[in-house]
């Protein structure tokens, strides 16, 4: 005991030297905050939570930690889904919120450059008072910061048409656990020199390295953007409709569905005049110039139309689109009213079976007696079945984690991923191997140990 | 989720606390986490600490969770960006009736609440001053003016414009405190009962000059009988208002929302359009987080309030406003000192009195 003691106040110690002692904080109920992120049930208990505000400092943390063996758990403003920074085994909580700088947009190279703790929807503004486009927007994106994004190769609403955060890491700035500074790419669209690290760092779920820098590739910002909305009978219809309208020769920026769980749930809650007798909901929409939005979401409506849809209404005007948009966004709200836990998932399948595996969905949540509602990014095939419950009620909580590993098994037996755009984090780990086999785990774990020879980042998870 | 495991402790209403899904999208309308950049300073780690004094994982007088529950501006700025619904500002009364008892309230608090504790000493303090009164002439029926306990006190001219605006109110000087001061301060249960009291005495509609005992009373009488002026008078006189500025003459104004009446209420909309007809409205980046006054916060926390505050100031000063108007009283306060402190030749001024002052 006296021993531990005495290293806790070694390390703190240690700590303040390198970022000054308000920028340290141990005490129980700062520790209790630190302890979790966005995935429920989930937590650890960190013995200390440190805020750095430069690359040297980043870099003298991390000195510590490996000196002494201490794991470190990067983070940003917590929104992780898959319990990726719940520091389980202790250690140092090391939170980049502080730095936020947003160093540069620059038009003429389209290209951002900022620190870890820049929010993405900071980043995302900055670029439209620009006239250009950031892409990438997680749900979370008003919250989460752009480092947590690339750590975590974030998705969004626009993968299909605009790709995933990895699609716009440039170039990266990071420390290694051992306190050495690397940088990785830079404003360059074209650059082979050396193996693609930034794109390695890019959803390494701060495993390997501690990003400090990041340099983004940016987009001309489209004109204006169109929204429609179609009601089929089943969702069987629906994935027609989808391969239909990706046939028809449109690349749709939006292309979201909703179960019959999900729609019933939203009315329930928002009453916004939603059709309850429907077995789903598409809505679509494309961005671009006026004339090429205007045929695009005719032939998106046609392709609906010919698969079926029951009802068809594209948005004559900005506030019609946002009624549309808003029975998407509050979806999560609505199942989240139903029961005290919502247990979110983002199996993701290829788009051509997503039909198939939301059927599958519904088979396993009838066999265990559960609520699902499943919706997600039809033009990704990106799912997000959502199971709602009470936490007390210890018989459905085994249900639920046993419906969980079905459906991941069921995800993976069509050639699809347990995880789409959340993380492996702590809670999907023993599912790993499942889909990548044991080689594929072993050089995950060489990768890491080459980066991370004594194990200090984020251990226990990836590459572990 | 801790809330789940193990025994409760009844603190708190276990709907209420069971909501937070922690999913942090409350992170960036936080005030407090604005300046701290600290989650424990944010309602997604307030609500954690709660559920670990719930629990007993934490102990309620442990330092860090006094701290918390003293540092919260009770803003409630999290509930509007809130996917899940969580009453933040329920949890936040019941938290600080809790932690906030006997001895552990600050002083200068059991002062406060003591002044404002009885209806008498509530008159009392306004009988120096020449606040509205009278019976509107219409008998016992009709909607009537709520006159505040400090208000009536600090700002006696608020009532007597909303009286010039709407001579129809009554306004009887013995009607005592709303109670939103205690609510808000660890004496949840005499919030409650003063509110009941206040609708008893002042049957009807009650029309109030003050966003937070708007929102209060609300919560115990019901959102149908408690209006707050601007939004009164925009349903009673509909498409013809009663007041409009001089077309040759369009100052630029500003608006400071209260927390309660724009976050508690949903009252958004009725300030600024009343404001648009008198002047050039200027929607300043802030208008909607809180200035910093929060109720007694100003008061407690004296260098925290003047701290939250900045950012208000300096938007003043980048918009060159002619007046930044307020709706409640704490803000009344806490701006004007703000301004003094730095010389600012902006006006500040009670929504109230601006409107008057057009007739």
């Amino acid at each position: 005991m006296a021993t531990t003691t005495h290293t806790a106040m070694d390390l703190r110690a240690a700590l303040e030297r390198v970022v000054g002692a308000t920028h340290v904080r141990d005490d129980a109920g700062t520790l209790l905050t630190y302890a979790t992120d966005a995935t429920p049930l989930e937590r650890g208990r960190p013995d200390v939570v440190v805020f750095p505000a430069t690359t040297g400092e980043v870099a003298g943390v991390l000195r510590v930690a490996d000196e002494r063996g201490v794991p470190v758990v990067p983070r940003g403003s917590g929104t992780n889904l898959s319990a990726g920074t719940v520091p389980q085994l202790g250690g140092i909580v090391l939170v980049l919120t502080r730095m936020n700088r947003l160093k540069e947009i620059s038009a003429g190279d389209l290209v951002a450059v900022c620190e870890p703790g820049v929010r993405t929807i900071e980043l995302a503004r900055a670029a439209a008072a620009e006239g250009m486009l950031f892409p990438p927007d997680p749900g979370s994106h008003t919250t989460a910061t752009i480092g947590g994004n690339v750590a975590e190769c974030s998705g969004g609403l626009r993968a299909l048409k605009y790709g995933v955060t990895r699609d716009y890491v440039l170039g990266v700035e990071a420390v290694l656990p051992t306190g050495e500074v690397i940088r990785s790419g830079g404003r360059l669209v074209k650059d082979v020199a050396g193996y693609d690290l930034r794109r390695l760092l890019c959803g390494s779920e701060g495993t390997l390295a501690v990003m400090t820098e990041l340099t983004l590739r940016l987009m001309p910002a489209p004109e204006a953007t169109g929204t429609g909305m179609a009601y089929f009978g089943d969702l069987a219809d629906a994935a027609r409709a989808v391969s239909r309208v990706l046939a028809s020769g449109v690349l749709p920026v939006t292309l979201e569905f909703l179960d019959r769980v999900c729609i019933d749930a939203v009315e329930g809650y928002a009453n916004i005049g939603l059709d309850r007798s429907a077995g789903a909901l598409l809505i679509f929409g494309q961005d671009g110039d006026r004339a090429s939005i205007d045929r695009d979401m005719r032939r998106m409506a046609e392709a609906c139309e010919a698969e079926g849809a029951t009802q068809v209404r594209i948005a004559a005007s900005e506030a019609e689109a946002a009624d549309v948009l808003q029975a998407r966004r509050a979806v999560l709200p609505a199942l989240s009213r139903l029961e005290p836990l919502t247990i979110l998932e983002d199996a993701t399948v290829p788009r051509s079976r997503i039909a198939e595996m939301v059927e599958r969905i519904q088979e396993i949540a009838r066999r265990h007696g559960l609520t699902i509602g499943t919706f997600g990014h039809a033009g990704d095939g990106n799912l997000h079945p959502t199971i709602v419950l009470d936490p007390a009620d210890a018989a459905a909580m085994e249900q639920a984690h046993a419906a969980v590993d079905e459906i991941f098994a069921e995800a993976i037996a069509m050639d699809g991923s347990i995880t789409g755009e959340h993380g492996v984090g702590l809670v999907k780990l023993r599912h790993l191997e499942a889909q990548l086999g044991a080689e594929h785990l072993a050089l995950l774990r060489r990768i890491k140990a080459a980066f991370d020879p004594n194990g200090i980042l984020n251990p226990g998870k990836l590459g572990s | 989720m801790s809330a789940s495991s193990g025994a409760r402790r009844g603190i708190f209403t276990e709907d209420l606390l069971d909501r937070c899904i922690s999913c942090g999208f409350c992170l960036p309308a936080c005030p407090t986490y604005g300046l701290t950049g600290v989650e424990t300073s944010s309602p997604r780690g307030r609500i954690n600490l709660m559920r670990a004094i719930e629990t007993g994982a934490l102990a309620e007088d442990d330092p860090t969770v006094s701290e918390e529950a003293s540092f919260c501006l009770g803003c409630r700025a999290c509930e509007p960006v809130c996917p899940a619904g969580v009453e933040y500002g329920a949890l936040l009364e019941e938290w600080r009736d809790r932690v906030w008892t006997g001895r552990r309230r600050p002083l200068r608090l059991r002062a406060l609440l003591w002044a404002v504790n009885r209806r008498a000493r509530v008159r009392l303090m306004g009988l120096p001053r020449r606040h509205a009164r009278g019976d509107g002439g219409g008998g016992g029926e009709g909607a009537s003016l709520m006159l505040g306990c400090f208000e009536r006190a600090l700002y006696p001219q608020v009532s007597r414009a909303a009286k010039r605006l709407a001579p129809e109110l009554r306004a009887p000087a013995s009607q005592g405190c709303c109670g939103a001061l205690h609510a808000h301060n660890g004496e949840l249960e005499r919030g409650r009962a003063l509110a009941s009291e206040l609708g008893d005495r002042l049957p009807g509609t009650i029309v109030t000059t003050s966003g937070g005992c708007a929102a209060h009373l609300a919560s115990v009488l019901g959102r149908e009988r408690v209006k707050e002026l601007s939004q009164w008078l925009a349903e009673r006189d509909g498409d013809a208002p009663a007041v409009s500025g001089e077309p040759s003459r369009r100052p630029r104004i500003g608006l400071q929302d209260s927390c309660h009446l724009r976050n508690g209420l949903g009252v958004i909309e009725e300030p600024r359009a009343l404001i648009a007809r008198l002047g050039e409205y200027v929607e300043l980046p802030s208008a909607a987080a809180c200035c910093g006054a929060a109720g007694t916060y100003a008061l407690l926390r004296p260098e925290d309030s003047a701290r939250v505050l900045e950012r208000h100031l300096d938007e003043i000063v980048a918009a060159d406003l002619d007046a930044i108007v307020v709706v409640n009283p704490g803000c009344y306060r806490q701006l004007e000192q703000g301004v003094k402190r730095r010389g600012l030749r902006t006006r500040v001024v009670h929504i109230a009195e601006l409107a008057a002052d057009a007739l």
